[in-house]
């Protein structure tokens, strides 16, 4: 615990570095699109929280099957805290791509492929979220993990999409690869970078502090009953 | 309207939701401090309390 706590510290002024070089690279490096202007560079971080969205709920998947497998609650915690994360960046994704739209499209929102399976899949989350709150604490882990298996179905469905439905949503990874020029390309992948250290020190601090809760929850109990 | 109002309202946005989250994170870990040494000036009074029962 206190070997990871140490690692923590210098992981998470890597992600601020960063996070300034990605800064760097989206507004001085990476040139402005000719026929959206400035507006482009949203796609530097919508891109990037969207990709981590799917991958927070990827985790959660993974997590909800450990959990099931193993009974281990550790698992449990790693599932909601990817799904706390997750839907902080599926927000993003839905914010962004909103503003984005707005001089692009002339709307804020349309019920595009893209957009409605996204929205599908941000109340997917939050329900997971609200769960815990219904649901008795013996149940919820179970049903949770359940839940994180069958939601993930969503994601795929998400991120195949565009290429399933007749969509208006711009395609930026064909089949030969990123459609764009190769200072655009480099800008997303130091944002991808940036953003993934900042997913995982959330992720990572967020996974610590609820283990730390229990812990502490233990030993209230063990002191208020006298063991 | 010039389309940077969009792009600082995209960026201002985004980092005020991580910010928010990061916040509470640290709200969090505080409200867990003081918890934590409530327990540990409790645990030497137990500490007592217990030596005295044979």
């Amino acid at each position: 615990m206190k070997y990871a706590q140490t690692l923590l510290i210098p992981f998470q002024l890597l992600t601020f570095v960063m996070m300034l070089l990605a800064l760097y690279t989206i507004f001085i490096y990476a040139p402005v699109e000719k026929t959206m202007g400035v507006i482009q560079k949203i796609f530097y971080i919508h891109v990037p929280t969207a990709f981590l969205a799917y991958m927070a709920f990827f985790i959660t998947f993974i997590a909800s099957i450990l959990y099931l497998y193993r009974k281990d609650s550790i698992w449990d915690t790693v599932a909601h805290c990817a799904v706390e994360t997750g839907v902080i960046f599926c927000t993003i994704v839905l914010i962004t791509g909103s503003i984005w739209a707005k001089p692009i499209w002339n709307v804020w929102w349309t019920w595009d492929p893209r957009l409605t399976t996204t929205l599908i899949l941000w109340f997917t989350y939050v329900a997971y979220l609200m769960l815990g709150r219904v649901v008795k604490e013996n149940q919820r882990a179970n049903l949770a993990a359940v839940f994180g298996i069958i939601g993930f179905i969503n994601v795929p469905i998400t991120f195949f999409s565009i290429r399933l439905w007749r969509t208006i949503h711009p395609v930026v990874i064909t089949g030969s690869g990123f459609n764009m020029s190769w200072p655009m390309k480099f800008s997303l992948i130091i944002t991808l970078i940036a953003f993934c250290f900042l997913f995982f020190s959330m992720l990572i601090s967020k996974i610590r502090l609820e283990r730390l809760k229990k812990c502490v929850e233990e030993i209230k109990e063990i002191m208020e009953t006298g063991i | 309207m010039d389309n940077s109002v969009y792009l600082f309202a995209a960026f201002s946005i985004t980092w005020t939701v991580i910010f928010i989250f990061i916040f509470k994170l640290f709200r969090s870990q505080k409200v867990l401090g003081s918890q934590i040494d409530k327990i540990k000036k409790a645990l030497p009074k137990n500490i007592e309390s217990d030596s005295r029962h044979p």
